[in-house]
């Protein structure tokens, strides 16, 4: 996927800069935080998963999302916290 | 807030939740700590520990653990080593294992799910998270009765027997439990009390002299110098003896009787500071029990009502109580009563509780017995025994 897709999605983005602050999220409290259902929350997950920005640790039954370690998550990382810095 | 003119230095190092430095009288209980858990610095991974805490309450149980969890985080980092120590009052969770387990997680994982998953689960994943994190953790469930009588036997041996199922792989989590005693594991079965029952630190009740050291420790910290004398530390040291020998209750009464002292504007604490404190903190003397004393135990106790408001003192010595008696019966028109009469009367206060009285060296030579007021204020005393006195005479 191209990088223009994955990162013009106002959700997908949201959901980098909550699991980026919160460190380790589910998908339902990613929905919850965010105010959008299971399913789409589920959605937009597997595609920055699938990309390789996220990563799955599961606990059991628990499935938790977090940053990976790969160069594109480090790099997206980077943004994020340069964009936060400089935020009022 | 401390104010300029507050007896107060720093009144937090009286805070329940303060952990001193130094625990005066409990350094053996805190070495044989280290002993049980020395393997954490030498060879972590390689085993686990279960130890038990049991004392009274305000002997130190919490104290000590905290202390020794906060020792050895720095001993570790200074090694290098991951190791991690948290401290839980299982009474905060009604007992409970799930919500215990659910906060040892998030202190990992912040983010864990609060709902939806049984305690075998998280404790699992506590397991997994100690692998992913590589790190020893010691947990400190404090009130560990409320969780035997809460979850019984199987929650115990899950805790004290997570290790077992997990042949091979490194030893991370150990426990210390804390209990008043050891009434409660009567309940538990026989497998799980024989994993639980080795190694038992009992903290026998501090003695006055050990309650005075600690007071004396407290009070450098919390006070500016000389604003709490001597005597006043002998009496609250007396009564915390008193009370099951709770230095929890010792230091408790001393941030009262302090802030007792600013909102009269005392430059220091006063004995009548204390007794203020204590008829705030026990229950206040039954009036009941004052209403049904004699017409002379009523001079008497008013009589030393009168010493210890006029002389800031902490004790009197029976001989100065009496001269103190001979002016109110003098006011009241009354003759006195004879030494061993007094001394009847003393015995019978200190019966109730009202008076205390103990047997001292006299300055010259011989013996003296000294009278304090441990529970109640002598202002309260002496509008309580004036109102009862002018009843009993019929006066308006």
């Amino acid at each position: 996927m191209e990088l223009e897709v994955v990162l013009s999605s106002k959700p997908r983005l949201k959901i980098l800069k909550l699991i980026y602050t919160l460190g380790q999220l589910n998908v339902s409290d990613v929905g919850r935080r965010i105010n959008m259902n299971y399913t789409a929350t589920s959605g937009h997950i597997k595609v920055l998963e699938s990309e390789g920005l996220l990563e799955l640790r599961t606990y059991g039954r628990v499935r938790m999302y977090r940053f990976s370690s790969s160069a594109k998550a480090q790099a997206v990382a980077g943004l994020i916290e340069a964009w936060e810095k400089q935020s009022p | 807030m401390t104010s300029l003119c507050s007896v107060f230095r720093d009144e937090s190092k009286l805070d329940i939740n303060y952990i001193p430095a130094e625990l005066p009288h409990r350094e053996r209980e805190q070495r044989l700590l280290e002993e049980f858990f020395s393997f954490i610095l030498q060879c972590p991974g390689r085993m686990t520990q279960r130890v038990i805490l049991v004392g009274d309450v305000g002997t130190g149980k919490t104290a000590l653990a905290q202390s020794f969890g906060a020792d050895l985080t720095s001993q570790t980092k200074r090694k290098n080593l991951k190791f991690h120590y948290i401290h839980i009052n299982c009474r905060e969770f009604r007992g409970s294992l799930q919500p215990i387990l659910h906060k040892i997680v998030t202190a990992f994982r912040s983010n864990y799910p609060a709902r939806g998953y049984a305690a075998d689960e998280i404790l699992s994943t506590l397991m997994q998270v100690l692998d992913e994190e590589e790190t020893t953790l010691i947990v400190t469930l404090d009130e560990f009765d409320s969780l035997i009588e809460k979850e019984g036997s199987d929650a115990v041996y899950k805790l004290t027997r997570i290790h077992e199922t997990r042949q091979g792989k490194p030893q991370r989590l150990s426990f210390i439990f804390i209990m008043r005693d050891l009434k409660a594991t009567e309940q538990l079965d026989d497998s799980t009390k024989s994993t639980l029952q080795r190694n038992i630190i009992r903290l026998e009740r501090y003695g006055k002299p050990q309650l005075i050291d600690i007071l004396n420790a407290r009070v450098a910290l919390a006070f500016r110098l000389g604003a709490v004398e001597e005597d006043v530390v002998d009496l609250v040291a007396e009564l915390a003896y008193l009370e099951t020998g709770n230095a929890r209750f010792g230091i408790e009464l001393l941030w009262r009787a302090g802030k007792y002292a600013d909102a009269s504007e005392f430059s220091h604490v006063r004995a009548e500071c204390i007794r203020s404190a204590v008829s705030a903190i026990l229950p206040t003397l039954r009036r009941s029990d004052l209403a049904s004393l004699g017409f002379h135990e009523k001079l008497f106790l008013l009589a030393i009502a009168r010493y210890f408001k006029e002389n800031q003192e902490a004790y009197v010595q029976i001989g100065e109580a009496e001269k103190a008696y001979k002016v109110i019966c003098e006011e009241y028109d009354e003759s006195p009563k004879s030494h061993t009469q007094i001394w009847t009367y003393v015995q019978y206060l200190s019966k109730l509780g009202i008076l205390k009285a103990e047997v001292v060296a006299a300055e010259t030579r011989g013996r003296t017995n000294r009278l304090s007021l441990p529970s109640i204020p002598a202002f309260e005393l002496e509008q309580e025994m004036q109102f009862s006195l002018q009843k009993e005479k019929g006066e308006p």
